[in-house]
């Protein structure tokens, strides 16, 4: 019995398991059943950055947003007055950024880079696309958080000013 | 405060890559027979991966997913083969008692009509068709003496998409974790796009191959036709070819039915059946199944054909569609590039609303 268990544990990989629980936690799936998110993860595409490679520069086309599986990640942006970049947010296993770039292929307002080995999901703007028309009750959930986050960044900005 | 320099390009760090590549093409000129079977297994693996992944998202292991895909497809041809030879080998008995008195009819048909040629048009006895006829005949033994080395193909892709299947995207993710880092958001944005319209096209190929074969199958039994198992299958793999399916399905079915009833009326028959796939597969399977597909003119379609045949055969026949899509598709990145990157077009304007947020 023992041992049948133990074949059926051997067939399963734990590194996915490991992945479609971390998707659960992200924001953006919140409120997706687990079984949905196996979609989510087909449409991820993976990358390792190391300490100090550059993700994406400010005026780079975002095609793609960015969720951090491991590792931490620095986002700068260039003052053009002064010519200085400063570090405006560090992103953390969990979070995610580059969200606009599913929405308009506009220009980067950011500098992204790794500040340690990081492992990264990518979720390109036509993967989105191809998701939202196929898997419309995803889609629905996604876009529904991705204006909630639009907005509550919106409102972070207003309330600073 | 960034900790990022500006790198200075140096033109010598592409030495090596380049040379790499280079080297590798040379080599895969040099053994361009042996690069083949690699190309058609890396194509059966692009087409098979789908399913792999579906089993590997799900958290099973690639190790796994691979060996049970393999024991249920080898399980669905046994099954297959078994029910096509019981099917087949009536036919082919029947084509073994038949084929005397076709050859006969065949070549009779064939004297008359050159007879007929000649009476009428004297020049066309310039022509000899009647020897022309013989020598066809003759070597249709020595042309299938040349597809044999082609049923070595049967054992050696499936072996070879094994093992590309199990190394799954290793190679890619080898490939993409040594790019230009900043490069790697916009090669994987390309490969997305390639990725998408040929997994679509080859998807809706695929199962409008699988349909028309369903439905000549069933036609054909209906109407009778000796030989309907065979010419259905031949129809289903040639209709993987744009405009193929349908015109071998009226040349082939059309000359069973000659030899089967001797008259006009079946064959009269066949050609409505065979225009009525026609406007079903035009109007009906390709808006469904191939709406996600890229969509290729048809003087394009039969541009690609040609050159295809042109350039290798009748595996570039195969080939030639799924390679003008990635074309067609690298063209117009390749455009959106030059516009958004080169700025050959001005940038575009965001969205702005003039309502301030509430």
């Amino acid at each position: 019995m023992f041992k049948a268990i133990r074949l059926l544990n051997g067939l399963y990989d734990k590194g996915t398991l490991k992945k479609i629980d971390f998707l659960k936690s992200i924001r953006l799936f919140e409120g997706i059943k687990k079984r949905d998110l196996i979609h989510i993860l087909e449409n991820l595409q993976e990358r390792t950055y190391l300490k100090g490679e550059t993700i994406f520069t400010q005026g780079d086309i975002g095609r793609a947003l960015f969720i951090v599986f491991s590792g931490k990640i620095a986002l700068s942006r260039l003052d053009r007055e002064t010519g200085h970049s400063e570090i405006i947010a560090e992103v953390q296993p969990g979070e995610f950024f580059g969200e606009m770039a599913l929405l308009e292929e506009m220009p980067r307002t950011a500098t992204v880079y790794a500040l340690e080995e990081t492992r990264v999901f990518m979720l390109f703007k036509i993967k989105l696309e191809t998701l939202l028309f196929a898997r419309p009750r995803i889609g629905v959930i996604i876009a529904t958080q991705l204006a909630k986050i639009m907005s509550a960044r919106l409102r972070a900005v207003l309330e600073k000013v | 405060m960034s900790t990022e320099t500006p790198v200075k390009r140096n033109y010598r760090e592409f030495i090596i890559p380049v040379l790499i590549v280079l080297g590798f093409s040379y080599l895969a000129i040099l053994a361009k027979g042996a690069v083949f079977p690699f190309v058609l297994s890396a194509a059966l693996a692009y087409i098979l991966n789908p399913v792999i992944n579906y089993f590997e998202v799900r958290g099973i292991k690639r190790l796994y997913a691979v060996i049970g895909l393999y024991l249920t497809v080898g399980a669905l041809i046994f099954i297959i083969v078994y029910l096509l030879f019981h099917f087949l080998s009536f036919e082919i008995e029947s084509l073994q008692q038949s084929w005397p008195s076709y050859a006969d009819r065949i070549q009779q048909f064939v004297l008359n009509l050159n007879a007929k040629l000649v009476k009428n048009h004297p020049f066309m006895a310039g022509l000899k068709l009647t020897e022309k006829f013989a020598y066809a005949l003759e070597a249709v033994p020595r042309l299938l003496l040349t597809l044999l080395p082609a049923l070595t193909l049967l054992f050696v892709v499936p072996f070879i998409t094994f093992f590309i299947l199990l190394g799954g995207s290793d190679i890619l993710d080898y490939l993409l974790d040594h790019v230009p880092s900043r490069h790697a958001e916009i090669i994987l944005h390309i490969a997305s796009r390639i990725d998408a319209s040929l997994g679509n096209y080859l998807r809706g190929v695929i199962t409008e191959a699988f349909i028309i074969f369903l439905i000549a199958f069933i036609g054909l039994i209906l109407m009778d036709l000796n030989y309907s198992a065979f010419i259905a299958i031949l129809i289903g793999f040639s209709s993987l070819v744009p405009y193929a399916g349908a015109f071998v399905g009226v040349v082939v079915s059309s000359i069973v039915a000659y030899l089967q009833f001797g008259k006009m009326l079946p064959i009269i028959q066949l050609l409505i059946f065979f225009t009525g796939i026609r406007f079903v597969d035009d109007w009906f399977l390709q808006p469904y199944i191939m709406k996600k597909a890229v969509k290729l003119n048809p003087a394009i379609i039969l541009f690609a054909l040609l050159a295809g045949w042109e350039l290798a055969g009748i595996w570039g026949v195969i080939f030639s569609i799924p390679v003008t899509c990635i074309i067609k598709e690298v063209i117009q990145i390749g455009v959106e590039l030059q516009e958004t990157e080169f700025r050959w077009k001005p940038k575009p304007e965001p969205t702005r609303i003039s309502i301030p947020y509430t």
